[in-house]
């Protein structure tokens, strides 16, 4: 009986060699269903950022569009009286490159546009090179942003003389600037306030650190500098447009403050 | 998730609701973590 016994042992495989694949199938087991998981964290966070984030968008944008074109409403029915000035020196002889000569001999008039309030709409941006056609909002705190490109609140307005600052999003949320990139000097960039339309023209194309705040600094003249995140997917650096107004109704008083025939009005 | 639902305290409706609150936490935590990480992505080209 015992023999028996030992034999039928015999006949059963070892508990160890059993243990072995048993515990190397759980691993796998294991490190399959973390892959897994991890592919779906992946993939959930890229639908999030490329698509939903656009969705928010775009709802934002829509909402925006239907305020900003009462606001324009608005101002055509009623609209902004210019501040009427008077050169204090002789005509002006300056003429800047792609530019016309400044009469300044005449009064100046200048449109002064109130500091909108921070997260409201107050104006469209256009670019016809790269198709793009959003509203802009005022401030550019990451709820802002989501919802449009924004302007720096410590710069002057676009449309205004000095260096008007708009931030934008370049992959998520809409991605208004995703095409910054093909921007070339001498392409154009209109803006639309309560005040009109301005014209720009592109002058300079950079890319700094994020850290590089110099690239705000106020300037002689009317200038309009745009930032998003460089290159695409990655906020390492930033892709800086500068342009350079030459039409709107700001341009003449501009003009006349670079060429030092009058002085500075407003805030 | 069974296991989970499992291992949850209390009789099944007081289960079924530690279950939603757990769920609405990991869905605030996945939205706080994307948004983070997305910042590394596009933060929205601001300077400074």
């Amino acid at each position: 009986m015992d023999s028996q016994v030992a034999e039928a042992e015999d006949l059963l495989p070892d508990p160890k060699a059993l243990n072995g694949p048993a515990k190397s199938m759980r691993f796998v087991r294991g490190a399959g269903w973390t892959m897994i998981g991890a592919g779906t964290l992946i993939i959930a966070f890229l639908a999030y950022q490329l698509l939903f984030t656009n969705l928010l968008n775009s709802r934002s944008q829509n909402r925006a569009e239907t305020a900003l074109e009462q606001k324009f409403e608005e101002a055509r029915v009623a609209p902004l009286e210019p501040v009427v000035l008077t050169p204090t020196s002789p005509p002006s002889t300056v003429v800047k490159e792609d530019q016309e000569p400044v009469p300044v001999t005449t009064p100046i008039s200048f449109y002064e546009e109130a500091s909108p309030e921070l997260g409201t709409a107050f104006g469209r941006i256009v670019i016809p090179k790269i198709d793009l056609d959003v509203v802009i909002f005022e401030g550019v705190e990451r709820n802002t942003l989501k919802q449009g490109p924004g302007h720096m609140p410590w710069t002057p307005l676009p449309g205004q003389a000095g260096n008007a600052v708009v931030s934008g999003h370049r992959t998520t949320y809409g991605a208004p600037f995703y095409d910054l990139d093909v921007m070339e000097p001498g392409d154009e960039i209109f803006v639309e306030t309560v005040i009109g339309e301005s014209t720009y023209v592109v002058r300079e194309i950079l890319i700094v650190k994020p850290t590089d705040v110099w690239v705000t600094d106020n300037r002689p003249g009317a200038w309009l500098t745009l930032t998003t995140c460089n290159p695409r997917f990655s906020a390492r650096e930033r892709l800086i447009i500068v342009a350079e107004m030459v039409d709107g109704p700001n341009f003449e008083y501009a003009q006349a403050l670079l060429d030092g025939v009058i002085d500075v009005v407003g805030s | 998730m069974r296991k989970l639902f499992g291992l949850l305290p209390g009789p099944a409706p007081v289960r079924v609701l530690i279950m939603i609150v757990l769920s609405v936490v990991l869905l605030v935590a996945l939205g706080f973590l994307f948004e983070s990480a997305g910042d590394l992505l596009d933060n929205g080209g601001t300077i400074g």
